[in-house]
C-alpha cells in the first residue's frame, strides 16, 4: 500500500511537493481552499529575476502532480491526533487518516486599507502590487486604463516591518518586486517619472542587484529614502504624497498619477487555525513556527508534520520550491527508516 | 587676526569621541525605546511643525547622539505634541513622551 | 423624662468628646485653609454663590441626595446604594432625634453635646413619657436600619460581586482601623442601650434585646464598660478619621457648593484639589469603570489610589498615575462624590518642570491664514457674500492620517450647497488639546492665540470640526465671539433635519462607539446618534454613552506604549460588538484608526456612512 501524505495547500509549495511525491511512489493528497490550483503565482504576471511568466512554473507544476488527489474547494474542518496518524475531517465530508501531514498553506497579502492614511479604496488612484500583476495579466482595471499616466509611486513596506500594522517582520520580496514592477510599468508608460519610496532596500537575492542597477541605469527609476506617511488628493484627481527624503533631511512633496502600495506578506490565518487544533507552535509574527529555523526549517515539533514555502515566513519562489523538496525528502527518509 | 580674508570655521563634523553620552544614556533609561528608530522618516513627513522649525524626531534622536544638542533643540521649537509622530511611527515608539522627556533631561544653558 | 444624674455627665464620654472636639478643629482648620488656598477670584465666587437661593438650593438637594441618600450609587447598584444610604442617612436621624428628644424632655442639657449621643444612660423613663415611645421606636427603627447596612458591609468585604463591583479598593491601614470602628459603633451602641432600655425606655429592638440577654444585661456591672466601648469606638473613629477615607464624609459638605459655585481644579494639590483629595471616599467605582483595569496590573493606577497616593506625597506614584492615565473622564463621569480624575491628573502634569519648552511665536499665521481665506475680499478685507453660512472646515491632525474622515465631510458639504474651506488642508497649527493634556498649558495658550487670529481673520461664521480632540479644546478654552463652534456629527444631524441632505436608509446594523472626547468631554450623545438611525439600524454596546469604553489610542495617556494598549482596545471591542453590529460606527479619527487595528469589523466614521447614505440615493 502507498504512503498517503496529505498537502494542506494548493500552492506552488504544495503543487511541487505533490510531484515530487509522486515520483517516490507515495499517493499525496491535496487540500485547497479555493477553486483552483497555484496560490499567489497563479495571479502573478512574470517573476523575478529572469522575468519567467508565473503562469509557465505553474502550469508545468500543475502537470507534474496531476496524479496527485486533489480535493479544490475544500477546507480542513478539523484535524485530531490518533496514536501514531492524524486524522483529518475535510469540509466535504470526506476524512483521511494518515501518517503525515505537509502545510503549505502559504500567506496572506497585508489588507492595504487598513493602512488608511495610504488611502487604499478612498482614492482612484492608489492601487497593490497585486492590483497592478491583474493589470498585466488582464489590461482591465479602472484606475490604471485610459489615463495619462506621467508620474508613478511605489510605497514599499506596505504593512511590515509595521508593528502598528501588527507586523514587525520583513516581507523580504517587495523590494524586489517593487523594482520590478516599476521597470515593468516604465515599458509601459515610458514618459513617466517614477519614484520607489523605501525604507531600506533589502536586495539579497541573486542578481536581485542587478535588477536595482538596471532600473536605476536603464530606466531612471527614482529611489527615495523615506517611508510615505501621508496621502491627499488634489482637485485634478492626483495624489499628494507626502515623505520624508531622510538622505536629504527634508520633507518631500510630489504629485503622482498612480500609487501602488506593495503589500507584504502576512500569516495566513487559516494556517494558525488549523495549526491550533494540533497546538503546533505560532511564532511571534503569527507564521509557523519550525522546530528550529536552520536546520530543520521544514519540520515541525510534531511527529509527521512538515512545512514548506511561505506558511514558516516570507519566502521567494525558489526558496518554496527548494523547501517543498526538502519536506518531501525529508518524509521520505521519515518512511524508509521506519519501514526498515 | 584675519589676514586672509576668511575665518577657519568651527568644524561641523560629528567627532564621536567628544560627544557626552551621559545624557543621552539618561535619556534612554526613560525611554528605552529611543534607540530603536529605525529613521524611516515618517515622523518628519507627519509634522505639522516641520513646516515651521524643521521638526522631526528622527533627527532630534539622530542629534542628540551625535553631540548637536543645539540643532536639535532649534528643531523642537516648534513641537506642538499633536501625537501624530506617534500615531505613524512603524517601531511603535512612543514619542510624545520621548518628546517630553528631552524638554526634561536635557537643558538649553548647561552646554557642554 | 426624669434624669438619673444630676451632673449629667460621667467620664465614659471622655473618649467621645475628645474625638469630637479633635475632629472638629480639625475640619475647621482644613476649610479655612481650603478656602484661603483658592484664587481671590474662585474665593469670591464661592462666598458668592452661598449667598444665591437658586445655588444654595441646588446645595441643600447635593447634601441630602449625595451625601444622605447616595442617589447616584442607589443607580449605579440597588444593593450598593442602600448600604451606603443605610448608614448614611440612618446615623443622620439618629443624630436628629437625638437632639429632638434633649430639647424636648431635658431642654436645660442642650449645651452638653456628649448629651443626645448618650441620651438613653442619663434619663430614665416616667409614666408622663409615654409619648416618648414613638421617638423610642424611630431611634431603634433607624438603628436597625444602619445594623442592616452594616451586615451588608460585611458582606461586601468578603462578596463585592454582590454589590455590582468587580474590585474594590485595597484599603490602608487607617482605613481599616476607621472601618472597624465604625462597624463597633452600632452593635456596641445597641448592647449600651439594651442596659438601659427597662428604665431609660426603648422599643422593640433594644427593650427585646434586655429581655433576651437579661442574664447579661441586668448584671449593672456590666453596663458602664458597655457605654465606655460605645463611646470609645466613637473616639477612635472621630480620631482616625482625619486620616481615613472616611474623611470625605466632612469633605464632601465643602465640596458640593464648592462645585455647585461652578470652581474648577486650577492648583495641583492646593484648595479645590486638596478638597477633592480628601472627599474621595476610596469606594473603588472608579477601579471597576476605569478602561486600564482590564489589564490587572493598571488597577493601581485608578483615581482612588491617586487621591490616596496625593494624601502620601508620594511623588513618585503620583507621576507615574497621573502620566499613564487616558484622560477619558469615565472615573469623573460614575464618581458618587464627584472628584475630577481626569483635571485631577492634568493638574498633575501641570506643575511638572521642563527645561526646555517650545514656542510659537516663530509662526506666521498670516501665512497660514492665506491659504484659507475665501470667505475675506483680500483687497479691502472685508467678508464677501454676508449671506450664505461660511463654514470653515477644521480638519484637525488626525484626521489627515484617516483621509477618509475629510474626503467625506467634505463630499456631504458639497451635496448639501454649503460654501466651506478648508483650514488646515496643508498643515495648519494643532489645536492645543494634546498639548493641555500634557499639561503645558502655557503652550496650549499660544497655540490658541494663534489658531483664535486665523479663525476671525477668516470671515467665517462656523466653524467645523470632525474631530472631537479638537472640539473640546475649542468649545471650552477658545473664545470666537460671532463664530459657532460644531461639530461634524451636530451639524450633519442639522443638514438631515433641515432637508439639505438626505440619506436612504439601509439595514445594516451598525453600533455607534462615544468618543470620549465628544460625549463625556461635550455632553454629545443624541446628535451621532440620530444620524446612525437615519443611515440604518442602530444598535447600543453594552456600555454605551456615558458609560462607553475608551478605545485605547486617546492622546491622554503619555506613558502607555503601543504595545500596553491593545488590550484596552480589545476590551473596548468586544463591549462594542455585544449585539453583533454589521459596522462599528464612531466620531473621531482616533478612535477610528485605533478600532480599525484590531476589529474583525468594519469600523467608519460617522462621516462615512452619511457620504454612502446620501450617495446611494443617487442611483
Amino acid at each position: 500500500m502507498k504512503e498517503i501524505v496529505v498537502i494542506i495547500g494548493g500552492g506552488i509549495a504544495g503543487l511541487e511537493a505533490a510531484s515530487q511525491l509522486l515520483k517516490l511512489g507515495y499517493s499525496p493528497i491535496i487540500v485547497e481552499k479555493s477553486d483552483r490550483l497555484g496560490g499567489h503565482v497563479a495571479r502573478w504576471n512574470r517573476l523575478f529575476p529572469d522575468m519567467t511568466p508565473a503562469q509557465d512554473l505553474v502550469s508545468e507544476l500543475i502537470a507534474s502532480s496531476k496524479d496527485a488527489n486533489i480535493f479544490l474547494n475544500t477546507e480542513i474542518s478539523f484535524i485530531n491526533r490518533l496514536k501514531d496518524s492524524y486524522n483529518i475531517m475535510l469540509s466535504n465530508g470526506i476524512s483521511i487518516i494518515s501518517k503525515y501531514i505537509l502545510y503549505t498553506t502559504g500567506f496572506r497579502l497585508f489588507e492595504a486599507q487598513k493602512k488608511e492614511e495610504y488611502g487604499y479604496g478612498i482614492y482612484n488612484q492608489v492601487i497593490t502590487n497585486a492590483d497592478l500583476e491583474h493589470w498585466f495579466n488582464t489590461n482591465k482595471d479602472d484606475r490604471i486604463s485610459g489615463k495619462d499616466i506621467k508620474s508613478i509611486g511605489f510605497v514599499h513596506c506596505v504593512g511590515s516591518r509595521d508593528e502598528k500594522a501588527r507586523n514587525s517582520q520583513c516581507s523580504k520580496v517587495c523590494c524586489i518586486t517593487a523594482i520590478k514592477q516599476a521597470i515593468e510599468l516604465k515599458e509601459k508608460y515610458p514618459e513617466a517619472e517614477i519614484y520607489c519610496f523605501y525604507m531600506d532596500l533589502r536586495l539579497f537575492g541573486k542578481k536581485f542587484e542587478d535588477f536595482y542597477t538596471k532600473a536605476q541605469r536603464d530606466h531612471g527609476i527614482h529611489f527615495i529614502r523615506g517611508r510615505v506617511s501621508e496621502v491627499s488628493e488634489n482637485i485634478n484627481g492626483q495624489v499628494i504624497v507626502k515623505a520624508e527624503d531622510t538622505l536629504a533631511g527634508k520633507p518631500l512633496k510630489v504629485t503622482l498619477d498612480l500609487l501602488v502600495l506593495m503589500s507584504g506578506m502576512v500569516c495566513n490565518p487559516d494556517s494558525t487555525k488549523s495549526a491550533s487544533m494540533l497546538s503546533l507552535p505560532i511564532d511571534s509574527d503569527g507564521f509557523l513556527k519550525s522546530s528550529d529555523n536552520v536546520f530543520h526549517i521544514t519540520s515541525s515539533p510534531r511527529k509527521g508534520i512538515y512545512y514548506a514555502g511561505a506558511c514558516t515566513g516570507p519566502k521567494t519562489v525558489p526558496e518554496t520550491l527548494a523547501e517543498a523538496r526538502s519536506a518531501v525528502l525529508e518524509i521520505h527518509s521519515t518512511i524508509t527508516g521506519e519501514a526498515r | 587676526m584675519n589676514i586672509f580674508g576668511f575665518r577657519i570655521s568651527p568644524s561641523s563634523a560629528i567627532n564621536l569621541d567628544n560627544v557626552d553620552k551621559e545624557r543621552f544614556r539618561e535619556l534612554c533609561r526613560i525611554e528605552p525605546d529611543a534607540v530603536r528608530c529605525m529613521a524611516c522618516g515618517s515622523c518628519s513627513a507627519t509634522c505639522p511643525a516641520a513646516g515651521f522649525s524643521g521638526m522631526s524626531v528622527r533627527k532630534v534622536l539622530l542629534y542628540l547622539q551625535r553631540g548637536k544638542e543645539e540643532e536639535a533643540f532649534k528643531l523642537m521649537s516648534n513641537c506642538m505634541l499633536c501625537g501624530k509622530c506617534t500615531m505613524v511611527c512603524p517601531r511603535g515608539i512612543n514619542t510624545r513622551h520621548l518628546i517630553l522627556s528631552i524638554c526634561r533631561i536635557y537643558d538649553k544653558e548647561e552646554k557642554k | 423624662m426624669r434624669e438619673i444624674y444630676l451632673s449629667g455627665y460621667n467620664n465614659f464620654v471622655l473618649p467621645f468628646m475628645i474625638g469630637m472636639i479633635f475632629v472638629l478643629s480639625w475640619c475647621v482648620i482644613g476649610a479655612a485653609r481650603i478656602i484661603l488656598q483658592l484664587t481671590g477670584e474662585d474665593r469670591k465666587k464661592f462666598f458668592l454663590s452661598l449667598i444665591n437661593p437658586k445655588i444654595m438650593a441646588k446645595n441643600v438637594r447635593d447634601w441630602f441626595c449625595d451625601c444622605l441618600f447616595h442617589v447616584k450609587l442607589w443607580k449605579r447598584n440597588m444593593l450598593l446604594g442602600y448600604m451606603h444610604s443605610s448608614i448614611a442617612f440612618g446615623w443622620f436621624m439618629l443624630i436628629v432625634i437625638g437632639h429632638i428628644e434633649v430639647f424636648l424632655y431635658t431642654p436645660q442639657r442642650v449645651h452638653q453635646i456628649w448629651y443626645p449621643i448618650f441620651f438613653r444612660y442619663f434619663v430614665a423613663v416616667t409614666d408622663s413619657t409615654m409619648k416618648g415611645s414613638f421617638f423610642f421606636f424611630l431611634m431603634d427603627f433607624f438603628l436597625l436600619v444602619i445594623l442592616s447596612g452594616i451586615i451588608l458591609a460585611i458582606i461586601k468585604r468578603a462578596r463585592s460581586r454582590f454589590f455590582g463591583m468587580r474590585r474594590t479598593t485595597n484599603p490602608s491601614i487607617t482605613d481599616l482601623i476607621g472601618l472597624y470602628s465604625l462597624w463597633c459603633i452600632f452593635p456596641l451602641r445597641l448592647l449600651a442601650e439594651g442596659f438601659t432600655a427597662d428604665i431609660s425606655g426603648g422599643s422593640f429592638l433594644t427593650k427585646s434585646l434586655n429581655m433576651v440577654l437579661h442574664s447579661f444585661l441586668s448584671d449593672q456591672m456590666n453596663m458602664l464598660p458597655t457605654w465606655w466601648a460605645y463611646s470609645i469606638a466613637l473616639g477612635v473613629f472621630m480620631c482616625i478619621l482625619p486620616f481615613s477615607r472616611y474623611m470625605h464624609i466632612p469633605a464632601e459638605i465643602l465640596l458640593i457648593p464648592m462645585r455647585n459655585a461652578g470652581i474648577k481644579v486650577t492648583h495641583a494639590r492646593k484648595g479645590y484639589a486638596k478638597l477633592q483629595v480628601y472627599s474621595c471616599p476610596s469606594c473603588g467605582v472608579c477601579i471597576d469603570a476605569c478602561p486600564m483595569s482590564t489589564v490587572k496590573a493598571n488597577t493601581k493606577d485608578t483615581t482612588v489610589y491617586l487621591n490616596r497616593q496625593i494624601k502620601r506625597y508620594n511623588e513618585r506614584r503620583i507621576e507615574e498615575i497621573s502620566d499613564k492615565c487616558l484622560l477619558c473622564g469615565k472615573c469623573t463621569a460614575v464618581c458618587p462624590v464627584g472628584v475630577q480624575g481626569d483635571m485631577m491628573r492634568i493638574a498633575q502634569r501641570s506643575v511638572r518642570k521642563y527645561k526646555l519648552a517650545p514656542s510659537y511665536a516663530n509662526i506666521d499665521e498670516n501665512a497660514l491664514l492665506e491659504r484659507c481665506n475665501k470667505f475675506v475680499n483680500t483687497s479691502n478685507n472685508t467678508v464677501t457674500s454676508d449671506r450664505n453660512q461660511r463654514v470653515m472646515y477644521f480638519a484637525g491632525c488626525m484626521t489627515s492620517l484617516t483621509p477618509s474622515i475629510s474626503k467625506s465631510t467634505a463630499a456631504i458639504l458639497q451635496k448639501a450647497g454649503i460654501r466651506f474651506e478648508i483650514m488646515d488642508k496643508d498643515g495648519g497649527i494643532c489645536c492645543g488639546r494634546p498639548m493641555f493634556m500634557a499639561g503645558r498649558i502655557a503652550q496650549a495658550k499660544e497655540m490658541i492665540e494663534k489658531n483664535t487670529a486665523i479663525i476671525k481673520a477668516s470671515g467665517a461664521d462656523t466653524l467645523l470640526l470632525s474631530c472631537p480632540i479638537c472640539y473640546k479644546i475649542f468649545k471650552e478654552q477658545y473664545q470666537l465671539e460671532g463664530i459657532e463652534v460644531i461639530h461634524h456629527t451636530e451639524f450633519f444631524d442639522r443638514l438631515i433635519e433641515s432637508g439639505k441632505i438626505t440619506l436612504n436608509g439601509s439595514d445594516t446594523r451598525y453600533v455607534y462607539h462615544d468618543p470620549c472626547e465628544l460625549g463625556r468631554g461635550c455632553g454629545i450623545y443624541e446628535q451621532p446618534r440620530n444620524v446612525v438611525r437615519k443611515a440604518g439600524e442602530l444598535v447600543e454596546a453594552e456600555k454605551h454613552g456615558k458609560e462607553s469604553i475608551c478605545c485605547g489610542g486617546s492622546l491622554g495617556s503619555l506613558t502607555l506604549g503601543f504595545d500596553k494598549r491593545k488590550a484596552l482596545t480589545e476590551n473596548a471591542l468586544a463591549n462594542l460588538t455585544i449585539a453583533s453590529p454589521d459596522t462599528i460606527v464612531t466620531a473621531c479619527p482616533l478612535c477610528r484608526s485605533t478600532f480599525n487595528r484590531y476589529s474583525d469589523i468594519p469600523v467608519k466614521d460617522i462621516a462615512e456612512i452619511v457620504d454612502e447614505a446620501t450617495r446611494k440615493k443617487k442611483r
